[in-house]
């Protein structure tokens, strides 16, 4: 019907002088907000429902040329927009590359950085958009390769901004989508190129970056750490990570502390039970008991019980290796009550003592287990002395045996 | 019979309408009636639709793969450079017999590899994927472990992997053990370790094999070496010869470990006993001199006390003088089963 056709086409217009308008002005948020999909207040449905009645989209849309060469991209974004709200994710995806695709072109020709958020909307849309559609392949028995497309376009991005010139500032959000999609999709081993040009930039000071960023960049990177087993590192990364973070942003304070409290842990440093309570880190509770009370058996049991959840995250390899600390506190514990019995002979801990000390701890280790273990502790300079074979006995330096913890990097 | 052939050759190209190409068949061989279903099957595919064909996916492939008609059980490997003439391919029942043959043999490694991958070529090239193919390649894999034949054992376990997530049976949780120690021993990516290890199955996780196989990651994480000979000595099915490439490594770091902790010395005994020179029970004198031959050739330093005449592993004087040795049977190009008094010395 004439009436509603031209109504459709004058809403459809409305939307491009919300373009115009943004583009005449430089104003990002405005742009921004017009591109944006999977946002509240997107104007995804409203698009949508113009082209389903619009005769000839094409022709409004190509007003945007006016101000800048957009035409052909707004086609595809609106495209996008369309599929998103039918919920066809594959459709939605192929539109909207093709429509960055055409941004970017653009985009790289302009001096100014107005328009850095509209291009950060783009890219968390491909990111987000690619998910969702990788699912839909999925459910229909087909391999998904659309997050893994969204990667390699984002690495483009990330090269057309992050050289020399003002529009680098924007480079550490990308980096962060692109750390999103690789650990989504197992590839971890491709953020090191990215880590590799922001860690070693002649152009900018990390410190320049929007705080924001660099709050998620550490702690991707320094879970990384995590997983490669770098404590100091991981320790370094997270605790900046942790500092700059919002403070009301609790769920984010959660996942950075479920990294942090285990690599503290290996640095003999120990959290409140209160303070894991809070943030519903409950799974480390017995963890923390187990050091203080130097009981092997309950850290193994804490280890077993959240088998899945620590394995998956990746803090296992650095809990149990936990163990030689908890041996640590144990011998210290037995030093401590000879030196109050008997201060002259306290430096020397007789193999029986330990033994019964493990039989009252409910662990099942025999000579030759204990002996290995004093052996490791001594190796890993966690306790400072010998072990006399033949006599039996651990015997500790007179001066500090247990020197302090905090800073020595794991062995 | 060539004149069928060439009847059949020329009925598929009068239907074929616009340039679509025929598919390359195996028309060499005998079996009038599987050439007449392929030449048929073809015909149907190229004639329905527009023209150009049918999708790939709805040509009928069964009939178009060649079926075996070689009896024979044993065969020498040829790697295929072209279409396989169906004479020379042997059917599923004669590979089923050249795989008992191949179990049963006394004759050495390079034999059965090389029967067991002329097995494979036939299975791969009528595109027979089931039990029979995972028994394949579980032996190979297996006879590859016990040879030191790490390549092949590789490939075979990456076959395995697609087969068994295909829901096709075998000795998974066997293979699941295996895996999880190469990772470890090949020093694969703590990530790959971790998820690996992350996606086991409940029951897999309760299998022995596989808990044995987690429990050595454990020890080797911790450096426990008490732990880890233990486990060398109760290992089931080939875990051994996986934690085998581990064993001088663990061994030296366990000495290293008891210079910095032991003073003044231990006694040999316990180094045989405990890194795995016995069998768990006392140690006899041709233990112990093998013993002390290898502590010896990595700097180590043996005293003989006095007192008890015991030899004893001088722990504070090895502590500066231990080394890594280079590896005996190092070749230039890394791979000992190539060199050449190796070779000259086989059956």
């Amino acid at each position: 019907m004439e009436g509603s056709g031209g109504f459709v086409d004058r809403r459809l217009a409305d939307y491009v002088s919300l373009i115009t308008d943004s583009l005449a002005s430089q104003d990002g948020s405005a742009f921004a907000a017009a591109l944006a999909i999977n946002a509240t207040n997107s104007y995804a449905e409203t698009v949508s429902s113009c082209l389903d009645h619009t005769k000839d989209p094409a022709r409004i849309l190509k007003q945007v040329d006016k101000h800048a060469p957009l035409g052909e991209m707004l086609l595809h974004h609106t495209r996008a927009m369309q599929c998103y709200h039918q919920n066809r994710y594959v459709d939605a995806y192929n539109s909207l590359e093709k429509s960055a695709n055409a941004f970017l072109q653009e985009y790289r020709n302009w001096e100014s950085t107005w328009a850095m958020e509209a291009l950060h909307v783009i890219v968390y849309a491909l990111r987000t958009v690619g998910e969702m559609a990788d699912r839909e392949m999925a459910m229909n028995g087909k391999a998904p390769d659309k997050l893994k497309g969204a990667g390699s376009f984002l690495m483009k991005v990330f090269g057309a901004i992050q050289g020399k010139g003002p529009k680098r500032v924007g480079a550490l959000y990308v980096t962060c989508q692109l750390f999103k999609i690789y650990f989504k999709l197992g590839t971890v081993h491709m953020c090191r190129s990215v880590i590799r040009s922001i860690d070693t930039s002649r152009f900018f000071d990390f410190e320049d970056f929007p705080a924001k960023d660099r709050v998620t960049y550490m702690y991707y990177t320094g879970r990384l750490e995590v997983f490669n087993d770098n404590v100091s590192a991981a320790d370094r990364k997270l605790t900046y990570a942790l500092e700059r973070c919002d403070p009301f942003k609790k769920a984010n304070i959660r996942m950075i502390l479920k990294y942090l409290v285990p690599v503290r842990l290996a640095l003999g440093v120990l959290p409140k039970e209160s303070l894991l309570t809070k943030y519903n880190l409950s799974e480390y509770i017995d963890v923390v008991r187990a050091l203080k009370r130097g009981d092997v058996r309950l850290l193994r049991r804490a280890l077993k019980a959240n088998e899945n959840n620590f394995f998956r995250s990746g803090v296992y390899l650095v809990l149990e290796k936990l163990e030689s600390h908890v041996y640590r506190r144990l011998l210290r514990k037995i030093y401590n009550i000879q030196k109050q019995r008997d201060p002259g002979r306290a430096h020397q801990v007789r193999m029986e003592v330990i033994l019964k000390a493990m039989k009252w701890l409910e662990v099942d280790m025999d000579m030759d287990e204990v002996e290995c273990s004093m052996a490791i502790l001594i190796h890993k300079a966690l306790m400072k002395g010998y072990f006399s074979h033949k006599s039996r006995v651990v015997v500790l330096s007179k001066q500090d045996p247990f020197p302090k913890l905090a800073g020595r990097q794991q062995q | 019979e060539e004149n069928k052939r060439r009847q059949t050759r020329s009925k598929r190209f009068e239907n074929c309408k616009g340039g679509a190409t025929v598919v390359k068949s195996f028309v060499k061989g005998r079996g009038g009636s599987a050439s007449n279903r392929r030449a048929s099957a073809l015909k149907i595919a190229l004639s329905c639709g527009d023209g150009n064909g049918q999708a790939v996916e709805d040509i009928d492939w069964d009939s178009l793969t060649i079926k075996g008609t070689c009896q024979e059980i044993e065969k020498r490997y040829l790697r295929l450079t072209s279409a396989p003439d169906p004479a020379t391919v042997r059917p599923e029942e004669v590979l089923t017999k050249a795989l008992k043959m191949v179990e049963s043999t006394s004759k050495n490694y390079f034999y059965k590899c090389e029967q067991l991958k002329s097995i494979r070529q036939d299975l791969t090239v009528q595109r027979i994927r089931n039990e029979l193919t995972v028994q394949v390649y579980e032996v190979h894999a297996r006879a590859a472990l016990e040879a030191g034949d790490l390549a092949e054992y590789n490939q075979c376990q990456t076959q395995l992997k697609t087969l068994y997530s295909e829901g096709i049976s075998g000795c998974c949780n066997e293979f699941t053990a295996y895996s999880l120690l190469y990772i470890i021993f090949q020093n694969g990516s703590n990530r790959d370790l971790l998820s690996s290890i992350a996606r086991l199955t409940p029951e897999a996780r309760e299998d022995e094999a596989v808990k044995h196989s987690l429990a050595v990651r454990g020890a080797v994480a911790l450096g426990n070496y008490i732990m880890f000979f233990r486990l060398y000595k109760t290992a089931p099915n080939l875990n051994f010869y996986l934690m085998d490439l581990y064993v001088e490594r663990m061994r030296f770091e366990a000495l290293r470990c008891m210079s910095r902790s032991y003073r003044p010395t231990l006694p040999l005994e316990v180094i045989a006993r405990t890194l795995g020179f016995t069998n768990g029970a006392q140690a006899d004198k041709d233990v112990l001199d093998e013993c002390e031959e290898w502590v010896k050739a990595h700097g180590g330093q043996v005293v003989v006390d006095s007192a008890s005449s015991e030899r004893q592993f001088d722990a504070k004087a090895s502590a500066a003088t231990l080394f890594m040795p280079e590896p005996e049977d190092a070749v230039a190009h890394g791979d000992a089963n190539l060199a050449v008094n190796d070779f000259l010395t086989r059956s």
